[in-house]
């Protein structure tokens, strides 16, 4: 029987309340068997009309608001709104403030992939990695908690600086913190790359090859495996990367295997310039002045986030208030891999190909109304919530 | 032990109804137990999957859109009912079974797959996507561990000549230890096993980040209470089978208790310790490996046999 002559598909249709993470999107897998021969998926569940929003907030106050664009990457969402707006203010930030960003946005990165590690783990039904590197993952959450009181929305961020500072007792308690997290990382590294039925379930899987990774636009982790070798802090080093440098990790195999490893080598990395951060942390003022109105203005702020690539474009009319706010989230750039790799795999490969890319719903979705014509209408913040009601009824 | 209970006795309270019940509620919670401690999680407390059951009980049952009504109730009754029959002629507890006939192994092992054939059906009944996909495998697994799960509780039963649980068990005892005479036997036991009751690694059938419940994604209320309570019951009945075979033989309650508490440390461990394999790694893991062993076992034990009579240290075991 031709593929063509078969015009009833059997669609496994996913989502939006699906069994494999815990946010919402929609997924359509057309399955032959067990084989997957076309994929689609569908997002905007949980669109939250942020970027508008910050039209009618202050600088000041959208920094809290941009700061819980993510859940779990929120101090890189701060940092970068706040580089921007230190950009276009031209301010500069003092070393010790810039280096204590950096310290902050690493230990996030911890804390992110050792999350990943565990999701993607549950994904391939291995939940006694999935418990036990969440274990290990409270270390370095009780760690952000210590230094700036809060557990998921960090706040150490302001406009032009910090407003936490690292003593004696806090430096002790991270090289600590580190110290273990090493120990235990490396025994992952030999978990992920030996024992043989999660190789089965990573090892050739989700395979994306360089050229594909560089049409598709693949960032960050993702991208590196298939040995795209970009990254913000190396590429453009914003914070302290200029006096504490990461080195790129990559990988060529550009399976899931290769994720494991990329993700898991750059927490080796983390852990190494961490501890040189704490034991090199630069004297000084935490924060600097910054005036309430900000001039005239457009900017582009990039930051490494855990999963790829942040993009903040900032615009400002001269007023306390951003004229308009761009934020453009790593996850979207990798949603296209997702179905480039899903087809030809098996149904039971698609919870760990999608958690592959470490995908994070809330913080992609937008809102895009494309202009036909000469049409000069403006939505206003009252349109766009009817609009809203509407849409989700 | 040759305790005289009167028939209906033994059916609904002891060793059969409800105290096979209660004893498969006790075995989950120990399996659950011990799974969370090897993940170093605290687990459920000890009446955990009593409440459960009791919840499910007093819940309301859907029954969906599209399914054949009459099937969708009847089905889980009669995966009970089978698990229940089956414990009849298998030493539970260490006793005596309540019934027995020469060639009852055949019976026993055919009551134990109907759990699986009605959990396959249940999923085929009903129009989700998730418990067809979920029936689909059940099913694939089924054909893939049942043939060697067979022949390795086939390999003690040919070792002794006979083809009736009762007397393997009191034999086994006599014997040196078939886990020491029949190793693969027993591993293709304990892990057939696991394939039965779709624990990890084997529990692609109902995989939960891919296709939520499997099969019984559909089933609410009474049907899932008495779908779980008939795979606890199935639990203890494996474990049972498994060390009346090979563990030496159950002769006394005690015996019961630690050998299969033992066992089910062992299954514990394996859950804990490896992913989720695919449907088709399962099926390639089973007849690439499983069954190959198992059948040099079974010449082996053949072939021991036939040769017993001529090196007279040999006849025990085989």
């Amino acid at each position: 029987m031709g593929a063509e002559k078969k015009p009833e598909k059997f669609v496994v249709s996913i989502g939006p309340q699906h069994p494999a993470l815990k946010e919402p999107g929609h997924f359509e897998f057309a399955v032959e068997g067990e084989i997957v021969t076309s994929a689609t998926a569908r997002l905007g569940f949980v669109h939250r009309g942020m970027e508008k929003g910050t039209e009618s907030r202050t600088w000041v106050q959208n920094l809290y608001l941009m700061e819980r664009v993510c859940g779990i990457c929120s101090a890189v969402h701060a940092m970068a709104y706040a580089q921007g707006v230190e950009k276009l203010a031209k301010v500069e930030v003092p070393p010790r403030a810039r280096a204590i960003r950096q310290l902050i946005a690493e230990l996030e990165r911890i804390h992110s992939h050792l999350l990943w590690l565990g999701v993607a783990a549950h994904e391939g039904g291995f939940d006694t990695l999935f418990m036990l590197s969440w274990r290990d993952r409270e270390t370095v959450m009780d760690l952000l908690e210590a230094i700036t009181g809060n557990r998921v929305n960090y706040s150490a961020n302001v406009l032009g600086g910090v407003k936490i500072d690292i003593d004696e007792v806090k430096s002790a308690a991270i090289l600590k913190g580190m110290d273990f997290l090493e120990e235990r990382t490396r025994h992952y590294m030999k978990v992920v790359t030996e024992d043989e039925t999660f190789l089965g379930r990573t090892r050739k899987i989700g395979t994306m090859t360089l050229e594909q990774a560089l049409r598709l636009g693949s960032v960050g982790p993702t991208g590196r495996a298939s040995g795209v070798p970009y990254d913000v802090r190396v590429d453009a080093p914003y914070a302290a990367y200029q006096d504490f440098p990461v080195n790129i990790v990559t990988d060529t195999a550009g399976d899931l295997e290769a994720r494991f490893v990329v993700r898991i080598k750059e927490l080796y990395e983390s852990y190494r310039v961490i501890r040189e951060l704490v034991d090199h942390m630069p004297a000084g003022e935490l924060t600097t002045r910054i005036p309430r109105r900000i001039q005239e203005g457009e900017v582009v702020s990039r930051v490494e986030a855990p999963r790829g690539e942040l993009f903040y474009f900032l615009k400002s009319n001269g007023t306390d208030m951003p004229e308009r706010i761009k934020v453009r989230t790593p996850s979207l750039c990798n949603w296209g891999s997702i179905l480039a790799t899903a087809v030809g795999h098996r149904l039971a490969d698609m919870p760990m190909i999608l958690a592959g890319i470490d995908p994070c719903f809330s913080c992609n979705d937008r809102m895009i109304l494309v202009k036909r014509g000469n049409d000069q209408t403006v939505w206003t913040w009252e349109d766009l919530r009817r609009y809203g009601i509407e849409y989700y009824k | 032990m040759n305790l005289s209970l009167s028939p209906l006795v033994e059916l609904l309270f002891f060793p059969g109804g409800l105290v096979l019940l209660a004893s498969g509620l006790v075995y989950e919670f120990v399996d659950r137990k011990l799974v969370a401690r090897f993940q170093n999680r605290i687990g459920p407390r000890w009446f955990q999957p009593l409440a459960d059951v009791i919840k499910l009980l007093a819940k309301e049952e859907v029954i969906p859109a599209g399914v054949v009504k009459g099937l969708f109730i009847f089905l889980p009754i009669v995966a009970l009912t089978s698990i229940l029959t089956a414990a009849l002629y298998v030493p539970m507890f260490g006793l005596k079974p309540a019934f027995s006939f020469p060639g009852d192994l055949v019976v026993t092992v055919y009551l134990l797959s109907l759990m699986t054939l009605c959990i396959g059906l249940a999923g085929a009944n009903t129009e989700d996507r998730f418990s067809l996909v979920g029936a689909t495998r059940a099913l694939t697994q089924m054909f893939s561990y049942e043939a060697p799960f067979l022949l390795a509780l086939l390999g003690p039963a040919i070792a002794l000549g006979t083809w009736n649980i009762g007397q393997i068990n009191s034999a086994a005892g006599n014997n040196l230890w078939f886990i020491i005479a029949q190793p693969f036997g027993f591993i293709a036991a304990v892990i057939g096993l696991m394939g039965k009751l779709e624990l990890p690694p084997f529990d692609a059938p109902e995989a939960e980040t891919e296709i939520v419940a499997g099969a019984l994604t559909e089933y609410s209320g009474r049907g899932l209470a008495l779908f779980r309570i008939g795979r606890d019951v199935e639990l203890v009945i494996g474990l049972t089978l498994i060390a009346s075979f090979y563990l030496g033989g159950l002769a006394n309650p005690l015996d019961f208790l630690w050998k299969t508490l033992i066992l089910l440390l062992v299954t514990a461990a394996l859950q804990s310790l490896f992913a989720r394999l695919r449907i088709d790694q399962t099926v390639g893991l089973w007849w690439r490996i499983g069954s190959i062993m198992v059948l040099l076992q079974l010449l082996a034990v053949v072939v021991g046999r036939l040769i017993a009579p001529l090196i007279p240290f040999l006849s025990s075991g085989g």
